[in-house]
């Protein structure tokens, strides 16, 4: 399997997940809720969205982590003379690591990811937990950070010229985390809506 | 005696989304770390070397430097197909580095192919060539090509009077030399071994058709 065909795996449960946490969720998931019981309401709708966003964002930061470290130990993984080059990125001794504490991104990517999932799993048990409305303020503070630093790797693809695919399905999990957060922070203010 | 229990009934779900979340992130963890082998990049021996940037003049004109092209990051230990790499940090106003030109020089035309002596693999020789911060130090590129014609030198000579390529490989001063693998690690650094030639240092490590 070419190495930007794998992004599918997990470009595809993002975009579910997008889906799931969009507007026109509802629709979506209408036929699935005998299966899904969960998905009935709006806020187990939002949860099972970002918990399956949560899950392939932290996946795929998880490979990215590894692709670091694969190229770093002189191999490569996705290199292409192409647009679609993920080595000339997460190679990039001076681009792959965070410019303060020079963490990888990949590894940023992981704890994010992984707290937005704790956020998901412990509001999905218990959905009146005392912390519950800062747990919904601190995953939405989370992605919005997220959006902010997607800019910064964004101009590294422009200046480098090259595009990779499995730092932009992160990313497209970060926005739809967003998302999710924005609706579920709207949802939580409505308490009859919440409670159902 | 009686204890005083306190029960945290919200304890539960954030203890069991926590442990389930942290059991992940340590299995993402290591599970990097069982199939990976990572080598950070700076000039210590044994790390992979930073890049070098710039313009270099090879005796017709001054054009881009690919650093990256003189590895392959699939060569073995022993190969001795696989091209090595001398780079020097000097400038052309450093006393130090004008004393050991000639014989800079020398070492490039020994541990080369050309040379029916040498049975080794063949080595590169580079120079980046900076401006110091000292008074009396002011350089430019036609002073870097009178030097590297001075001294009847035949190998590339960057353009590092901006100083960036020092800065990023941590030169404290000149000249400085590093000895580098053909899969691009650093084999060998002269602020790491200041009692050894650089000379000396390819004997020891590079590999030889007899060896």
């Amino acid at each position: 399997m070419s190495s930007n065909a794998l992004v599918g795996v997990y470009l595809l449960p993002t975009l579910i997940g997008f889906l799931i946490v969009s507007p026109w969720g509802s629709s979506f998931t209408s036929s699935l809720v005998d299966r899904f019981p969960s998905l009935k309401t709006a806020r187990g709708q939002l949860l099972s969205g970002l918990q399956l966003i949560s899950l392939a964002g932290f996946a795929v930061s998880t490979q990215t982590l590894w692709i670091s470290s694969k190229i770093s130990e002189g191999g490569s993984f996705c290199s292409s003379t192409s647009t679609f080059s993920c080595d000339d990125l997460l190679g990039n001794s001076e681009l792959n690591v965070d410019p303060v504490l020079g963490l990888s991104w990949g590894l940023i990517g992981m704890a994010a990811f992984a707290l937005l999932l704790f956020i998901v799993l412990v509001l999905k048990q218990e959905h009146n937990h005392p912390l519950s409305e800062r747990f919904v303020s601190m995953g939405l503070l989370t992605t919005g950070i997220g959006i902010l630093i997607i800019g910064l790797l964004v101009s590294y693809e422009f200046q480098e010229e090259k595009i990779c695919l499995y730092c932009t399905t992160a990313h497209i999990a970060n926005i739809a985390a967003f998302v999710g957060f924005f609706r579920l922070r709207r949802l939580h203010e409505n308490r009859d809506e919440w409670n159902k | 005696m009686k204890f005083n229990v306190i029960e945290d009934e919200n304890a539960a779900a954030v203890g069991n989304a926590l442990i389930k979340v942290m059991s992940l992130f340590f299995i993402g963890i290591m599970i990097i770390a069982f199939t990976a082998n990572p080598i950070s990049v700076g000039t210590n021996e044994g790390q992979r070397a930073p890049d070098v940037e710039g313009k270099f003049y090879n005796g017709s004109g001054w054009t881009e430097f690919d650093f990256s092209g003189y590895f392959n990051t699939s060569w073995q230990e022993g190969d001795v197909s696989g091209q090595w790499v001398v780079i020097e940090f000097m400038d052309t106003d450093c006393p130090y580095c004008q004393q050991s030109a000639e014989e800079f020089g020398q070492f490039a035309n020994t541990f080369s192919v050309n040379n029916p002596e040498w049975n080794g693999a063949h080595v590169n020789f580079l120079a980046s060539a900076t401006e110091l911060d000292i008074q009396g130090h002011d350089s430019d590129r036609a002073e870097i090509e009178k030097f590297r014609s001075d001294y009847n030198h035949n190998f590339p000579y960057i353009d590092d009077i901006d100083q960036d390529n020092m800065k990023e490989w941590g030169i404290p001063g000149t000249p400085n030399y590093f000895l580098i693998q053909p899969d691009g690690i650093i084999a060998w650094s002269s602020s790491e071994h200041k009692d050894e030639k650089v000379s000396d240092a390819i004997v020891r490590l590079v590999p030889r058709e007899s060896a």
